[in-house]
């Protein structure tokens, strides 16, 4: 890390523990708090007042009607996970796979898992039609064809609580979705882009948003034949040309 | 109710570990135990508590469905909540949520109602010392480095838009974000020494 770079970020240190950079900076930052043992230090060391700061709120008594909703919430999500866990063990991966698509509304803005059902495949359609080699459509698919999961790589310095995993099906209809969990959710000017690389040349697929719970998919649009690795970088609202960061997230085929 | 009183005696990371493994009941204690201040920084922040409870809820939703993230080595139970309630009201101040300019007042909340904890006397006390102990750091602090970070942190606002704001370079205000933070590490030493 050069003194200059390490200059050129030293004063960024509180604005970045304040939240109070822009997301593009922010992401700067971390880039280069990943290398800059400094500046690793100077954040750990003024954390802690940071962490302070709500401590200083006066005391206030939520109303009552904030843990009936919020109760009412965890017990619905309680109920519908031990159904899911039935549902599941009587149906096949890609069926479940289908499921968790269509569950993270919000990948698709906040639409309800029926609407988002629709729209996860409007998107693997479009790929489809945009010249990728059979992609599948997400069926109950229960032919001789396989399916493999590979585990991804996550760079736990800047996404550390995530996780992720590309489904591949081999055969005539191959195709490939990638689902992850434990991402941070982007703020709304911002959004996650899969790519492929294919003989260095780095190919966008699609983009995805997170859920609440960090949960998210996305599909492979491109033929998956001599892709060499699957990648997913945090990108600005509407994707970029091509990946402005190293990759959070990769899968090497 | 033997089971609830077993719970209750539990520390925050013991009961975060039965969150963690999707029990209700754990959640509803961390809930009674951290809801109220997350409330109030939430009410700091948006000054409306309309907003603040809707902004709570959504914090703690995503507590309880983002239960595995938290790791216990990196910090209390309450600091990771807080954390996330102060993330959910910079979002939606960020959004325009909230269109009363007076969140950014430094002289804080008008209406005060004193929240029942639900926990022993002596924690209430220590955690009453402690809030004294931050506000007495920050009230050290010189004026503009204080402002600038009660800004940021409850304001939400940007350091490119407090500049704006106090009609000061960008370098200025990140300068002052990075010493009234030393400086209130340092204050906050030495009322605990």
């Amino acid at each position: 890390m050069s003194v200059e770079r390490h200059q050129m970020h030293e004063e960024d240190v509180g604005a970045y523990l304040l939240r109070a950079l822009s997301d593009v900076e922010q992401r700067r930052f971390e880039a280069h708090l990943e290398g800059c043992v400094v500046c690793q230090d100077e954040v750990s060391r003024l954390r802690p007042a940071v962490h302070a700061l709500p401590r200083s709120v006066h005391p206030m008594a939520p109303p009552r009607s904030l843990k009936a909703g919020l109760m009412a919430e965890v017990e619905r999500d309680v109920r519908e996970r031990e159904e899911a866990a039935g549902v599941s063990r009587r149906s096949s991966p890609f069926a479940r796979m289908r499921r968790r698509l269509g569950g993270v509304g919000s990948a698709f803005g906040g639409l309800r898992p029926t609407v988002a059902w629709v729209s996860a495949s409007v998107v693997l359609l479009v790929g489809v039609v945009s010249g990728a080699a059979g992609l599948y459509a997400l069926n109950d698919v229960t032919s001789g064809e396989s399916t493999r999961s590979v585990v991804a790589k996550v760079d736990k310095t800047r996404v550390p609580f995530g996780s992720g995993s590309l489904a591949v099906r081999d055969g005539p209809q191959e195709g490939a979705v990638l689902q992850v969990h434990g991402m941070p959710e982007l703020e709304d000017d911002s959004v996650y882009q899969l790519w492929v690389r294919r003989d260095g040349e780095v190919i966008s697929q699609s983009l995805f948003h997170v859920g609440v719970d960090g949960d998210g998919a996305a599909a492979v649009t491109e033929d998956l034949q001599d892709v060499d690795e699957v990648m997913v970088t945090r990108e600005s609202a509407g994707g970029a040309k091509a990946p402005s960061e190293k990759p959070v997230l990769s899968v090497k085929l | 109710m033997g089971h609830t009183d077993d719970i209750e005696s539990l520390a925050d990371e013991e009961v975060m570990h039965l969150v963690q493994e999707g029990n209700p009941r754990a959640f509803e204690l961390l809930y009674e135990r951290h809801g109220g201040p997350g409330f109030s920084l939430a009410y700091r922040m948006v000054g409306d508590r309309v907003v603040a409870e809707d902004i709570s809820q959504e914090a703690f939703l995503s507590i309880w469905r983002s239960r595995h993230r938290y790791q216990p080595d990196r910090g209390s139970v309450r600091t990771w909540v807080l954390g996330i309630v102060h993330h959910r009201a910079i979002d939606a101040l960020r959004r325009n949520l909230v269109h009363d300019r007076r969140r950014s007042s430094a002289e804080g909340i008008e209406e005060r109602h004193e929240a029942p904890e639900r926990e022993r006397t002596d924690v209430v006390a220590a955690r009453r010392e402690d809030a004294q102990h931050v506000r007495s750091a920050l009230g050290d602090l010189p004026h503009e480095q204080c402002r600038v970070i009660e800004l940021a942190y409850f304001g939400g606002f940007s350091h490119s838009q407090i500049a704006e704001m106090l009609d000061m370079p960008i370098g200025t205000v990140k300068g002052r974000m990075r010493l009234g933070l030393e400086k209130l590490r340092k204050g906050l030493k030495e009322k605990v020494a």
